[in-house]
């Protein structure tokens, strides 16, 4: 390998791995489609890959079910592979990395120095900060040490899956471990929040070809997503959503719509409230997703999803202390005790008018009305 | 500024009194409402039994179409258009009522809910013993405190929902002018699904203030006979002398 005056850049690395530049540039387009970019941009990317050094990227591992790495490597295009071997050095991956216990966090160490300011810290999972971290232990650190240290010398920081982005299940009531996602524990960094449990690969991928390329942060939505997955609703570019306008809905999972494929609406489906792009770029290569496989969407990557269930019920239950409720049957409970206290009104003004008719003979009478002609007694 | 018309109608009947008696009442006829006001409140009153209906449905759709093609229909279509339509009706129906709060007569302003003064807390607890005595006690020519209370509550209960649901229309247009303006309201609700679920309980609350008032009113309009329920379309009531007018700016 020729000897480089710079950090070698993508481009550099594939050629060492015989990459020629035809498929270099077929890589470069596939890539920019992914990331939604026109081909105008393609110039553009493929000089980034070419001059851009490569930056190392250390994933860090929490509390978390790898549901995301495993996402991550299923990845079509760009070829995950490309993306772990070629694009991103990924120099810590406990997970992936061959190397184990000390050897490993030397290695994040290094990075750490070597690249102080310039490696993306790439999160999967979240931190317990409860009884100093000790729900979740790596090497004998608490996570929590581990994040707090890696993040600080780290340009910027990728929260994969809802569990860095927004806690997912390990911060649902009662959140015993005091799991908290990653943008509430790093303030002082640039977080892109790429929620979902776990995330499209597509997504993740695309996530990090952008930031590798451009070398900056993509467009990010209020809750720091990027705005080119996570803008629309599922249900906005659903193929079920000419069911919904029609009012055609699945009643029970045996029943003719659902036979059909109607709306899942009725059925609990939380794509009218969640914010991905399942609906357009699914799942597996494109061959499908949750609601064009007849389940309804549970919002995944949205934040308090484990809290906002029952995942089959449409509108949640909401805890009234003691009960369990809906917004309807909470509105229902206060209208029928609305219309009990007005009746019971009603009931005592009539009462009270019978009553003073069957008591009053009509002599006494006059000295009621000089009472109540009088203005001074009428409690002002 | 209150119109002061001395009438000649014949006296009215307090509650609970035979016919034979004759009570001096209702001597005066103030013009109250003004054309605004009772606009305003006849929108309302047609806007939320049409948004509360529709807004139902889109949460629990509780009927189908007739059976047939998706393209032929658009029952939850149309469901949502009307609700949104109403939606923006009654939102600017309230926005007209506040504009006349600051430039309508002394009672566009009675019954301001002082909830920093603790008199305004004896006046509303005062009203409520009112009612509960079943019997006269001094009627405010404008809102009595306990009324001014409640509609603080159903503009606050509307503006509630305007918030919410507009930032939920705005979901559908991503950097749009409603995603842009209320988009922001939408995370500090921890998320659309319970901004839905927030939007929904609310409109119960609204439907209860509605209850009441309604219920309320009668009673108020046939316990002191201060013609309560006609003002709100002819715009006058009736006083006595000893009622509580609205004299100064906000009261």
């Amino acid at each position: 390998m020729e000897v480089l005056e710079r950090k070698p850049s993508t481009y550099d690395i594939l050629r060492a791995h015989g990459v020629d530049r035809r498929t270099f540039l077929k890589f470069c387009t596939q890539s920019a489609a992914a990331i939604g970019l026109t081909s105008a941009m393609v110039p553009q990317l493929v000089a980034a890959m070419e001059k851009k050094p490569r930056i190392p990227v250390i994933w860090l591992h929490g509390l978390e079910c790898t549901c995301c790495s495993e996402s991550f490597i299923r990845s079509s295009h760009p070829i995950a592979q490309d993306i772990v071997l070629n694009l991103i050095s990924l120099d810590y991956d406990d997970t992936l990395q061959a190397a184990a216990g000390f050897q490993v966090e030397e290695i994040r160490k290094k990075v750490m120095k070597d690249y102080k300011g310039e490696y993306i810290l790439a999160v999967e999972g979240n931190a317990a900060t409860n009884d100093n971290g000790v729900y979740c232990t790596i090497g004998g650190e608490s996570f929590t040490n581990i994040l707090l240290e890696t993040a600080k010398d780290a340009k910027a920081i990728v929260a994969w899956g809802s569990c860095a982005s927004n806690g997912c299940v390990q911060a649902a009531k009662p959140n015993p471990t005091g799991a908290k996602p990653v943008y509430k524990l790093i303030t002082d960094k640039p977080v892109i929040n790429v929620p979902g449990c776990p995330p499209i690969a597509e997504v993740m991928t695309g996530v990090l070809t952008y930031l590798l390329t451009f070398g900056e942060l993509p467009e990010l939505d209020r809750q720091g997503r990027p705005k080119m997955f996570y803008a629309q609703r599922i249900h906005d570019k659903c193929y079920r959503r000419a069911f919904f306008d029609a009012g055609m809905f699945v009643e029970a999972w045996d029943d003719e719509g659902a036979k059909k494929g109607w709306c899942l609406y009725k059925m609990g489906c939380r794509g009218p409230s969640t914010f991905n792009s399942c609906s357009t770029t699914k799942w597996n290569c494109g061959v499908s997703f949750p609601i064009q496989s007849g389940h309804g969407c549970i919002g995944c990557s949205e934040e308090n999803f484990w809290d906002n269930g029952p995942f089959y019920q449409r509108l949640s239950n909401i805890p009234v202390p003691g009960i369990e409720s809906t917004p309807d049957s909470i509105g229902k409970t206060l209208t029928v005790l609305s219309a009990a206290g007005i009746g019971a009104h009603l009931v005592s003004v009539v009462a009270r008018k019978g009553v003073r008719n069957l008591t009053s003979n009509p002599e006494p009478e006059k000295s009621e009305p000089a009472e109540n002609q009088n203005p001074e007694n009428r409690g002002n | 500024m209150a119109m002061l018309i001395e009438t000649k109608t014949p006296p009215l009947k307090p509650l609970g009194k035979k016919e034979t008696e004759v009570i001096p009442q209702a001597t005066k006829r103030h013009y109250v409402w003004q054309v605004p006001i009772r606009l305003t409140h006849w929108v309302n009153a047609l806007a939320i039994p049409v948004l509360f209906f529709t807004g139902l449905f889109i949460a629990t759709p509780f009927f189908s179409p007739t059976p047939g093609e998706a393209f032929e229909r658009f029952t939850m279509g149309h469901m949502r258009e009307f609700h949104f339509i109403f939606g923006y009706v009654l939102l600017l129906s309230i926005a007209v009522r506040v504009y006349w709060f600051f430039v309508g007569n002394n009672y566009a302003r009675s019954g301001f809910p002082f909830f920093w003064k603790p008199s305004w807390y004896k006046a509303v607890i005062h009203q409520m013993i009112e009612y509960m005595h079943l019997e006269r006690g001094y009627v405010n020519i404008g809102h009595n405190s306990l009324a001014g209370c409640s509609y603080a509550g159903f503009f606050a209960l509307c503006g509630f929902e305007g918030v919410t649901g507009l930032a939920l229309l705005g979901e559908g247009n991503p950097g749009g002018f409603w995603d842009r303006v209320l988009g922001w309201t939408t995370p500090l609700l921890g998320g659309s699904f319970r901004v839905h679920m927030w939007h929904h309980l609310a409109a119960w609350f609204i439907i209860l203030i509605a209850m009441f008032h309604i219920y309320i009113v009668l009673y108020d309009s046939h316990l002191y006979k201060d013609g309560l329920v006609d003002s709100i379309i002819s715009g006058e009531k009736h006083s006595i002398e000893g009622d509580k007018d609205a004299n100064t700016w906000i009261s």
